[in-house]
């Protein structure tokens, strides 16, 4: 990292949210329904033509949808990696993910509408994570985080168990087909409403994240040096948890499961912004919301039928892990 | 800034099955700029004892009082970071800054002071991960003058070092005695202790803090150790 990284933090999060903006602006003016941008600014305001104004009405909330999920994970991963210290932490590490998935399901076998399964996955996710800060907490090992990575893995089998036995349970013809779907993740189902709904909690959990600033920065360097460093280290960790489980289960509630954003996205900020909590997070979560939206839109591109968002994330996000990692370790 | 006094203190862990681990009682009274060296063979319990005066670790019986605020710096290479030398330094103040969620401008340049002071202002910028052992212990020494606490808790300051990063380190600790804190270093560089104020020893079942002429005697330095010192057992240098 070069002398001029600590200056460029801002900056550079500010360049990678305009940019994510200058995406969503071009998503929106291509493709079905395309508007040019500043009808579409206009139409922001309601004094568009209504072409422009059908169009943010169809597309912007799905739009909306895949940018608050991106930008969720992304900087729920950048706060897990962060507070492990480990480059390999995302954002199922607790077992948001499977708990989110199995109450989904569960909902799904149930035949609960839309909302009840969204609901359904967000209580699932926190619940799991709830339950492995709790498992954890049992244990007594000198430094809780390896604690809590392996009781996120029990907690993320026994889900994952669970999810097992709801896919057996289920009508094969009418129910599990909507439960696979559900599973390999889609921006498709957000409708205005739920993109703001799942706003809410994605913007609680970033502003924890952000307020905590350096204070994950030293929460990184361990519980003891952060109690020498005069900070109340146990409540600060479960806030930070917290906030990024929660950014998890929106996430998740929203799109189903859609993997590699969390892992990615935070990798690709960190060669931009370093290190410092204060810019890896917001830098990640602009990067997050800009490859939802190009996965989004890539979803759509390939004729009528979609290819599910889980999919297409994880078949471009994989390779473009490794390309990030061979490049990264060349470099250093 | 009044001293550090520990009354009957036992440091120790206690371990289920009673295989507990405990040190004898230890009394003691540091002066504010005073430097004492913690001198004891491998698992004595200097770690136990200096993680229990900073609060890390409950006390099994007795009291610490403690004059302010107390900071521990675990061994060269335990700390891993990889953010910037100068923003780990400026950490030091991340206990004053209660609800703004970044650092004040005060505070980094506390910490590009504390580096240069320490000659070490060309790594500000570097991160910390890519620093030598002795780079890295002299850029959290001068974490601990932006801290400012009053007890300096160091545990094996000098290990891993070579001899000119040894001595900047010591050259750095007696800085940061001079200025009224306590620093409390354990050390198996028996010339470290020599030149120390006092030396606490910790044997297999007591606890002694004396001058240095004394704990370093050939004969102390036999209970010690088990081993017959013309100089210093790991370097062959005289003591005291």
């Amino acid at each position: 990292m070069d002398p001029l990284t600590r200056q460029r933090g801002p900056a550079a999060s500010l360049v990678l949210a305009l940019l994510a903006l200058a995406g969503a602006a071009t998503v929106l003016a291509t493709g079905p329904l395309a508007a040019p941008p500043e009808a579409l600014i206009a139409a922001l305001f309601g004094e568009g033509p209504p072409e422009a104004e059908l169009a943010l009405a169809l597309r912007g909330p799905r739009l909306l949808a895949a940018m608050t999920c991106g930008a969720a994970l992304a900087g729920a991963g950048a706060g897990f990696q962060i507070l492990f210290r480990n480059p390999l932490a995302s954002p199922d590490l607790l077992g948001v993910t499977s708990g989110a998935g199995f109450g989904a399901a569960l909902a799904l076998l149930l035949g609960a509408g839309v909302f009840l399964t969204q609901s359904a996955a967000f209580a699932g996710g926190l619940h799991a994570g709830a339950l492995a800060v709790a498992c954890a907490a049992l244990t007594r090992s000198g430094d809780g985080r390896l604690a809590l990575i392996l009781c996120g893995i029990v907690v993320g089998a026994l889900a994952t168990a669970g999810l097992g036995v709801v896919v057996i349970a289920a009508e094969p013809y009418s129910q599990l087909p909507s439960i696979t779907w559900w599973l390999l993740g889609s921006f498709t189902r957000a409708t205005g409403a739920e993109a703001v709904l799942a706003l809410a909690p994605v913007a609680l959990g970033a502003a924890i994240l952000l307020a905590l600033g350096f204070r994950l920065d030293v929460l990184s360097l361990g519980d003891e040096q952060a109690r020498s460093l005069g900070l109340r280290a146990t409540p600060l960790r479960l806030l930070a948890l917290a906030a990024a489980a929660l950014m998890t289960s929106a996430a998740v509630a929203v799109a189903g499961v859609v993997g590699w954003i969390g892992l990615l996205a935070p990798h690709a900020a960190r060669r931009v912004v370093g290190e410092r909590a204060g810019a890896l997070i917001p830098a990640s979560m602009a990067v997050g919301a800009l490859f939802a939206l190009l996965i989004d839109r890539l979803s759509t591109a390939f004729g009528p039928v979609e290819i599910p968002v889980g999919l297409l994330s994880a078949a471009v996000g994989a390779p473009a892990f490794l390309i990030l990692f061979v490049v990264t370790s060349r470099r250093a | 800034m009044s001293g550090l006094v520990l009354e009957a203190l036992v440091a120790g862990r206690v371990a289920r099955g009673g295989a507990d681990f405990r040190l004898p009682p230890l009394d003691l009274a540091a002066r504010p700029g005073e430097v004492i060296a913690l001198i004891g063979p491998n698992g004595a319990g200097k770690t136990t004892l200096l993680k229990t005066v900073a609060g890390l670790i409950p006390p099994l019986a007795g009291r610490v009082s403690r004059p302010g605020p107390v900071a521990y710096l675990p061994p060269p290479g335990a700390v891993s970071a990889g953010f910037s030398a100068l923003h780990l330094a400026a950490l030091g103040r991340a206990g004053r800054r209660r609800w703004s969620p970044g650092l004040a401008p005060e505070d980094i340049e506390a910490a590009r002071a504390a580096l240069a002071r320490l000659e070490v202002a060309d790594l500000a910028d570097r991160p910390f991960d890519r620093l030598s052992s002795g780079q890295q212990q002299l850029v959290l020494i001068a974490r601990l003058f932006v801290q400012d606490a009053a007890v300096c808790l160091l545990d094996e300051p000098l290990a891993l070092l070579d001899p000119a990063h040894a001595q900047a380190v010591e050259a750095a600790i007696r800085a940061l005695a001079a200025e009224g804190r306590i620093v409390l270093a354990s050390s198996h560089h028996l010339p470290f202790a020599a030149r120390a104020d006092r030396v606490l020893a910790i044997g297999p079942d007591w606890i002694e803090a004396a001058a240095p002429a004394h704990a370093l005697s050939p004969d102390r330095v036999r209970a010690l150790f088990g081993v017959e010192t013309p100089g210093c057992p790991c370097c062959g240098q005289a003591l005291s």
